[in-house]
């Protein structure tokens, strides 16, 4: 019997099986049942009806290290048959799709409602099958089709003997439909008795005594832990920071965040803007700032590709803005709704011409909520647009995180760097004066006793346009001097776990970090000791902390969600230091039995490089839209 | 504010603080845009507004550099953008007066999106288009404006109708339309005036020859063509808005004045918070609820 340590595995059609839901009740619950969850591969189509969605959730005594691999051990495949008469049917896609993952021993339970489906294969592999009319007894016995959810969710809860007497469901089910009447809330108790009848009926029938999992509640000892997406930590660090305007233009995976600073900004007295392009965000948020505002814009690569001309704005101009890009598949449109990390390179060099950048990269949703705090801080600071590098993994992570976290990881806003009435002497107000430190302090327009003049063409200490060449190479050396700042004040060095000196080290940045902590774990066990060395701040590189921490390493091993191995490439191009790398760019996240496989290859077998790509064959052919 | 029109009252000198000397301001001489750079200067000092009030917001091109020339607080951006930085600084800080100042490239070819939505956003902004139909300083390629007026047998992809911006702000639902012509820059600053004081977007589209590259619309050609609007006309009625447009088009005329002008009711809105002690001591309980 293996108590709270297992990994769910919810599948079904987008829109119409309920994945999300059951995967955000059930979450919830066990968050306040003192469990930890983590829903860190969320995989949905880039259509709104009918494409295969799947959710797979970690949930364990303790936070999980990762998600691990894909290995699941409770499946649960809720379609049903619109029409059983065609030959493909799709109530078998999660089956089909999952089936060969799901670990020998483990549970299957599906939606049997227009039939029951062969499994012949996996019986074999003692798998314990549960076919449960989930959709038949919502629609015929209750006769509401919605609260199939509840019965596949007390189903679920009954297979892993957990919430017996009902109670967190309960609690759950008030908060939400109370409003709308206590009838509701019953009506959804019932549907999840009726899902627990049907367990408990195969249970008997096959006379098992229980599916070899259990769930049980964990005491927190008052410890309040809430379930947060990583867009939500993002933003609501953006809210702490002191950020009041936001701009956005749909795009997936940025859109979660649109909706969240849409919903809270007014909230906190600030405004949040659906441009009408890409570029008209950005440019309203640039205005925002000027005008004094902490601003931020969100997108993902197509849309970050739009707003490039403004960078360089931003840059020449000295306007501070914090710039998200959530990355997903690309080039071009891509694959919109699957993770990716092939936007480094563009971070660090889009747009003409040089001007000072700063990009960094939250690993972890605890880091979306903190570096994003340190993202306006140097916004301000420097004057010059700071890039927020995320991807689709960390943008739809959903994950347990005690509440106190987010308390005590405030920094208060403080806005380095802008002169007051006070400050200003009338007519000696240079916006650009040229400093030691790159930087010179600005002012909020409206306030008397100074007046700016701020310019994307190269300008002189005024702001007035210039073209002189000792005015226009003392500019520009002002602008990059920023960078120097930067690199003594606040570059920081990379994430160290381990030993890196005579060992092989793993080295990642971004939403990677999870799981090359546990296969370090997994390779030490096995008798391998490798470190993890992980970026977080990329740009301006910095070499002087990154080049001494794996110069002596055995073999640096980068690990990336990209083609071409981008931060090994800046590795190689910064610290001069030769690179072996595993890539995987085929949609899904690294798991870790990928990583530990390319270490095997290129330690074992000496390769330069290993790729990670596994074929699964079509079940279902889905043609996708954008 | 002073009650004499914006013509009588002298030019302020705190208008050329600040700014580009006058020898060194760099447009051709007869340029269209010195009349606008003067009415501008005029209708500010009519309004008594004080430079730090003031954020100009220039486009690319000649007409651009406007902002140099005169005091106050400036912003030169990419080409197309004045009016979505505009939508960004009036709802960041409504209580500064944004006056953007541009081309008929930068608004009406490449900016043309964010002019269309400017017009339905609403935003409290005054736009001055200094309209001479070609690209001045790459050396004067056409403009959509470009060719207004002048006899056009065949037409093509390449060359196209002359785009005729007040129909467009009208159908987008601009709240104020009106019209001005660099040859008389005392009218001009009235409209200014007004523009300025419009409670929400007003486009100005002011005819502002270009000496060396537009040889067709000349001030010549202008005098010869502009025609005040009459005085019963009701700007606030969109359809005889439309009607005069229709009428003066019959009759191969441009009029000048103001065209349309309804303030639409907008929500009230307060300067968002910018400075340390607004910021402090964020309440983060009511998101931490949700999440519970």
């Amino acid at each position: 019997m293996v108590t709270n340590r297992l990994k769910l595995l919810v599948g079904g059609v987008q829109l119409r099986d309920g994945v999300g839901t059951v995967v955000d009740v059930v979450g919830r619950i066990l968050t306040r049942a003192g469990l930890y969850v983590l829903a860190n591969e969320r995989n949905y189509a880039s259509t709104i009806y009918g494409a295969h969605q799947f959710d797979p959730l970690v949930i364990s005594a303790t936070p999980p290290l990762s998600h691990g691999d894909n290995l699941v051990d409770i499946l649960m495949a809720l379609e049903f048959d619109s029409n059983p008469d065609v030959p493909q049917q799709p109530n078998r896609d999660t089956i089909l799709r999952h089936g060969p993952h799901l670990r020998d021993g483990g549970v299957l339970l599906y939606d049997s409602s227009t039939g029951e489906v062969p499994v012949d294969d996996l019986v074999a592999r003692g798998v314990k099958v549960f076919p449960l009319p989930a959709r038949q007894i919502a629609l015929r016995e209750l006769r509401r089709e919605v609260v199939k959810n509840m019965v596949v969710t007390g189903a679920l809860f009954r297979l892993l003997e957990f919430d017996m007497d009902q109670a967190y469901l309960r609690q759950l089910l008030e908060e939400r439909f109370l409003r709308k009447g206590r009838e509701l809330v019953e009506l959804n108790l019932e549907a999840a008795r009726r899902g627990r009848e049907v367990i408990e009926q195969v249970l008997a029938a096959q006379g098992w005594r229980d599916v070899g999992y259990r769930l049980e509640p964990v005491p927190t000892n008052g410890e309040r832990r809430l379930l947060v997406s990583g867009s939500e930590a993002l933003g609501m660090g953006a809210i702490q920071a002191g950020c009041r305007f936001y701009a956005g233009y749909p795009i997936t995976p940025a859109s979660p965040l649109l909706a969240f600073m849409e919903r809270w900004l007014p909230r906190y007295q600030g405004r949040s803007l659906q441009g009408q392009n890409e570029r008209e965000s950005i440019r309203a948020a640039l205005g925002a700032s000027l005008a004094g505002v902490r601003a931020m814009v969100a997108s993902s690569g197509p849309g970050i590709s739009l707003k490039v001309e403004e960078f360089g704005l931003a840059g020449a101009g000295e306007i501070p803005l914090v710039v998200v890009n959530a990355q997903r598949a690309g080039p071009s449109t891509g694959m919109p709704t699957k993770t990716e990390q092939a936007d480094l390179r563009m971070m660090i060099g889009a747009g003409h011409g040089d001007f000072p950048r700063i990009v960094l990269a939250p690993s972890t949703l605890e880091e979306c909520y903190t570096m994003i705090q340190e993202a306006f801080y140097l916004a301000d600071k420097y004057q010059c647009p700071v890039f927020v590098l995320t991807d689709l993994t960390l943008a739809e992570v959903r994950k347990t995180v005690p509440e106190a976290f987010f308390l005590e990881h405030r920094t208060p806003p403080h806005r380095e760097g802008v002169l007051t009435e006070a400050e200003l002497r009338r007519d000696g107000y240079r916006r650009y004066a040229i400093t030691e430190s790159g930087i010179s302090p600005r002012i909020f327009p409206g306030t008397r006793g100074g007046i700016f003049k701020v310019s994307g063409t190269e300008h002189d200490e005024f702001g007035f346009v210039t073209t002189e060449p000792p005015k226009r190479a003392a500019m520009m050396d002002k602008r990059m001097r920023k960078l120097e700042t930067y690199l003594r004040e606040d570059a920081r060095g990379p994430q160290v776990v381990g030993t890196p000196r005579g060992n092989p080290v793993l080295v990642g940045w971004g939403s990677t970090k999870p799981v090359l902590l546990e296969a370090r774990e997994r390779l030490r066990a096995e008798g391998l000791d490798v470190a993890v060395v992980h970026l977080t701040h990329l740009w301006p590189f910095p070499a002087h902390l990154v080049r001494p921490v794996l110069a002596d390493a055995a073999a640096i091993i980068v690990c990336e969600q990209n083609w071409s191995g981008q931060l090994a490439d800046l590795l190689q191009e910064r610290c001069l230091l030769p690179t072996r790398r595993i890539l995987k760019y085929n949609g899904r996240v690294f798991y870790v039995s990928d990583i530990i496989r390319g270490v095997r290859e290129i330690l074992r077998n000496g390769a330069t490089e290993f790729r990670v790509s596994e074929f699964v064959p079509v079940t279902v052919e889905a043609h996708e839209g954008d | 504010m002073s009650t004499k029109p914006a013509a009588r009252t002298p030019i302020s000198k705190v208008w050329e603080e600040n700014a580009v000397p006058r020898h060194r301001i760099q447009w051709c001489p007869g340029c269209g845009d010195y009349a606008v750079l003067n009415a501008v200067k005029m209708a500010l000092t009519r309004l008594e507004l004080m430079p730090h009030e003031v954020l100009l917001i220039g486009g690319i091109g000649c007409s651009g550099q406007i902002r140099n020339y005169l005091n106050g607080n400036a912003l030169h951006g990419t080409h197309g953008g004045p009016l979505a930085y505009a939508v960004g600084v009036t709802m960041a800080n409504p209580e500064l007066r944004v006056i953007a100042l541009a081309g008929d490239g930068d608004t009406f070819a490449i900016g043309v999106e964010n002019f269309v939505h400017a017009c339905r956003r609403d935003p409290n902004v005054a736009l001055i288009v200094m309209d001479n139909g070609v690209y001045g300083l790459t050396t004067g390629q056409r403009s959509p404006t470009g060719g207004l007026g002048q006899p056009q047998e065949e037409f093509s992809e390449e060359s196209p109708p002359a785009f005729n911006p007040l129909r467009l702000a009208l159908a987008a639902g601009a709240t104020f339309v009106a019209q001005s012509f660099s040859g008389d820059p005392r009218h001009s600053a009235d409209v200014y005036v007004e523009a300025i004081e419009h409670p929400g977007f007003a486009f100005v589209n002011d005819f502002s020859p270009c000496v060396t590259y537009n040889k067709f619309n000349t001030y010549d050609w202008f005098k010869q063509h502009v025609e005040l609007v009459p005085p019963d006309h009701d700007p606030t009625d969109l359809q005889a808005a439309f009607r005069l447009l229709d009428d003066f088009e019959a009759r191969g005329r441009l009029p000048l004045g103001v065209i349309y002008r309804r303030p639409r009711r907008k929500k009230p809105q307060q300067r968002l918070p910018m400075w340390d002690h607004e910021l402090a001591d964020v309440d983060l309980e009511p998101m931490l609820r949700t999440f519970r």
